[in-house]
């Protein structure tokens, strides 16, 4: 805290974020200038506003955010100019091994160097070195993905290289989407530099729309739900396990919420600013389907996902290298932390039987690749969220779903036919399934480690005290409840209702939803310095 | 000039419905049955006062007034500071005749807890003591709450103010038994300490001796802790002394005082059953008049 300024003022260095009053006095002289800006001023001006916004948090690492984009910026230039592919390539990999690398450092050198430690303590070893204290810098993981698939795309010449360094700084930087989504593409977002921006008030009316929407899912939904899932997770041995239950249904709003209403917020301020960014989240907890939960959850995500990582393991085409190796990368991580022989002789037995069998059968061979594609996707996918062992797993499971999925998905479609439900009850069978899967691989999530992860699992198993009066905090459960009923309520509304044409038609529509989820956030919404889950990402 | 007035109209909406929805809202906290909107409206007159956090929730009131032949009023919230305790305990004392009795559960002094007393903000309109308090602990809530009357009523204390809207809450206490898991997963617990604030244990001994002067018997007492655990808390009686030296009064420790597992609703609350037992303590020992 500043000292010398009463507390309402007190614009902590935590406190830059989209629900603070920080961010609001920020964000309305940053609008006022951006506006009576024209051509590339206002281009400086949203880089300028962008390095203030991340400065904020802290400022030295405004000179790796620098660094990343004037070396994309300098190896996509070099890229664009070599015509042969040997050379390309270097280029490439040197973006790919300094962005990656900064990750490394950043993200997960003190995991590797952690794991690796157990690893030979448990053989025996003394290791000699120690982790190091280094502090994550908050979105590195967004802003990486964004600057590594404008190298790979103009490398793949998808897209024509930005030769204007201020634009391109601009795209790495910007500030809505900036420290957590959602990953913008380059061929996405840098032609809307190039078009006029005016002041539109459609824009503002949608975009204002999306924002307010945004804020009541953060503000009164997932922080209001964050406290009891805290105390759950947090001790979950002295906890019922309806308690426990609760707590783990909460964490999946609290994390949708959470992430869904930041993106909410970051695509809303960029419409207002004049720019489009593609949708992030579809109502993820209505689909029928794991490979359908993926089209709607963290959409910019999962695409960045399937189109730098699975489509190029071979995707639905088959394997190759980097298939196997990463599986077996996976697969030696926990015979090698358990040090565990037989599960190593499992694993080596399970992976020759199925070597030697897709041999001599071209069909499994297929299936067999796209199997490991999609698992070795979904466990980095995993690891990208963060460095620990449980992220992995999340991954694994999301995985494991999938690859379930399409190995039993025809049998049990073919036995619910069996059953003639009608197909709203089929389709809310499926919902609740698959609900009920992800639930169970956010216990994993949110749980700082196995062990914990496990209690959760083996107090809700118990099904000891499971009974209402045995719940602590029971107005924290009433207000969750009731905010996730009305948060689904208008979600289920809106594949009735086109709420963003009336937004933009019904002007008293308009001004009457904005009052009425205002109230709601003043009335239900929980204050403070909550920051957002995905910036720890 | 149509957008700019639909914006002006938007305001005016969200305003008019803040104040208004204030206005029913903070109606509904003064006509309710729970002990504060009682103790504000006046009617929680009362022979014995009674303090705490949610330990002091086992001073359960139909048996305290079997007990003793007194009649009660708990002002004890679960989680509650010395502090918030101190500026209720006052604002009492300026509504009603001076009562006989104080009982006061000392562990209320281990922690501070602006978040609770930011809850307290549904009570502003009836306590400038409260509005004070809020505002020193966090001025953010109460700009708030006069920016919008709606904010003000936002948390815990105004949804149970609501819960007991048609009820009494006098008979308020777990009524569970601690579970099988809970009983063996003792034996894990790593050492548990009961750190109370110095300017808590402060603020404690100055409202001691503001009731002393207006002729208020004050008994402080610690309530009883599942045994085990009891027994693994390390620093129960430095922290006794800790109040007994700044209050100078005898802390009554009942920590340890019950061994019956069926009367524990977890390791540091009794249920019903030993609300019972404790109260008849505290009468055979002279405690309770």
């Amino acid at each position: 805290m500043k000292p010398g300024l009463p507390e309402f003022f007190n614009l902590s260095i935590e406190a830059m974020v989209f629900n603070s009053v920080a961010f609001f006095v920020f964000i309305l002289s940053f609008l006022l200038i951006y506006f009576n800006l024209k051509g590339r001023t206002r281009i400086w001006w949203c880089l300028i506003g962008s390095y203030v916004f991340y400065g904020w948090w802290d400022w030295r690492f405004l000179s790796l955010i620098a660094l990343s984009t004037f070396v994309d910026y300098y190896l996509g230039l070099r890229i664009s100019q070599k015509e042969d592919q040997a050379s390309r390539k270097q280029l490439l990999w040197i973006s790919m091994v300094m962005n990656l690398g900064f990750l490394g450092v950043f993200k997960y050198f003190n995991f590797f160097a952690e794991s690796f430690s157990e690893v030979m303590v448990s053989m025996g070893m003394q290791p000699g070195w120690n982790t190091l204290h280094i502090i994550l810098p908050v979105g590195i993981s967004f802003y990486t993905f964004q600057s590594m698939s404008y190298t790979i795309d103009v490398y793949q010449r998808k897209i024509d290289v930005e030769p204007d360094l201020l634009r391109f700084a601009t795209f790495i930087a910007f500030f809505p989407q900036l420290v957590a989504g959602p990953i913008v593409r380059a061929s996405d977002f840098l032609p809307q530099f190039r078009r006029e921006i005016k002041w539109d008030w459609n824009r503002f009316h949608s975009g204002s729309a999306q924002f307010i929407w945004g804020m009541f899912k953060k503000v009164a939904v997932a922080d209001s739900l964050a406290p009891f899932v805290d105390h759950a997770f947090f001790d979950p041995v002295s906890n019922s396990s309806l308690h426990l239950a609760i707590g783990v249904f909460f964490y999946a709003f609290q994390i949708y919420c959470d992430f869904s209403g930041y993106s909410d917020m970051a695509i809303g301020l960029a419409r207002i600013m004049g720019f489009d960014f593609p949708e992030n989240f579809r109502t993820p907890y209505f689909s029928k389907n794991f490979s359908e939960f993926w089209t709607r959850w963290h959409i910019s995500l999962s695409s960045w996902l399937r189109d730098y990582l699975y489509i190029p393991l071979g995707g639905n085409r088959g394997g190759t290298f980097g298939s196997w190796f990463f599986m077996l990368f996976f697969m030696a991580i926990p015979v090698v932390l358990l040090s565990s022989v037989w599960l190593g002789i499992v694993f080596v037995s399970i992976s020759l039987a199925v070597f030697l069998y897709a041999r001599k059968n071209p069909d499994f061979k297929l299936k067999t690749f796209i199997y490991l594609n999609l698992m070795v996707t979904m466990l980095l996918g995993g690891l990208w969220h963060g460095a620990s062992w449980v992220f992995v797993f999340w991954g694994f499971l999301h995985g494991f779903y999938q690859v379930v999925q399409r190995f039993a998905g025809p049998a049990f479609g073919k036995f619910m036919s069996l059953l003639h439900f009608p197909a709203w009850l089929k389709s809310g069978i499926n919902i609740g399934l698959v609900f009920f899967f992800t639930c169970f691989a956010w216990i994993f999530f949110r749980s700082p480690d196995f062990d914990t992860a496990l209690k959760v699992i083996s107090g809700i198993g118990s099904f000891e005290n499971f009974n209402f009066a045995n719940v602590t905090n029971k107005f924290w459960v009433a207000r969750g409840f009731l905010l996730i009923s009305l948060l689904l309520v208008i979600e289920i509304a809106q594949f009735k209702i086109d709420f963003k044409t009336w937004i933009l038609t019904k002007p008293a529509f308009r001004t009457a939803s904005f009052a009425f989820l205002v109230w709601v956030i003043a009335f239900l919404g929980t204050f403070g310095s909550n920051a957002f889950i995905y910036f720890q990402f | 000039m149509k957008n700019i007035l639909w914006i002006i109209a938007f305001f005016a909406l969200t305003f008019t419905g803040d104040r208004l929805g204030g206005l029913v809202l903070e109606n509904l906290v003064s006509s309710s049955e729970f002990r504060y909107s009682r103790m504000y409206r006046g009617e929680a007159a009362a022979d014995m006062l009674l303090v705490g956090n949610s330990r002091g929730l086992s001073f359960y009131q139909p048996y305290m007034e079997e007990t003793t032949g007194m009649s009660t009023f708990n002002l004890s919230y679960s989680a509650m500071p010395m502090n918030l305790a101190d500026a209720l305990v006052r604002d009492y004392f300026d509504l009603y005749e001076t009562p006989k009795y104080m009982v006061v559960d000392v562990t209320l002094c281990d922690r501070l807890n602006p978040q609770l007393i930011a809850g307290f903000n549904c009570y502003t309109p009836f306590s400038k003591r409260l509005y004070k308090l809020i505002d020193e602990s966090n001025s953010t809530v109460s700009i708030g709450g006069k920016v919008s009357h709606l904010f003000r009523n936002n948390g815990e204390i105004f949804q149970r103010a609501l819960y007991y809207s048609n009820r009494l809450d006098e008979d308020w206490l777990l009524d569970r038994e601690i579970s099988a898991r809970l009983m063996k997963d003792v034996q894990d617990v790593d050492h548990p300490t009961v750190e109370l604030v110095p300017e808590m244990v402060e603020q404690l001994a100055t409202l001691v001796k503001f009731a002393q002067e207006k002729g208020v018997t004050v008994k402080l007492v610690v309530s009883p802790y599942y045994l085990p655990f009891a027994r693994k808390i390390s620093n129960l009686d430095e922290m006794v002394a800790q109040v007994e030296n700044a209050t100078g009064l005898e802390v009554h420790d009942y920590s340890r005082a019950m061994d019956q597992a069926f009367e524990f609703g977890d390791y540091q609350h009794i249920n019903v059953k030993g609300s019972k037992t404790f109260i008849q303590l505290l009468k055979n020992d002279g405690v309770l008049p």
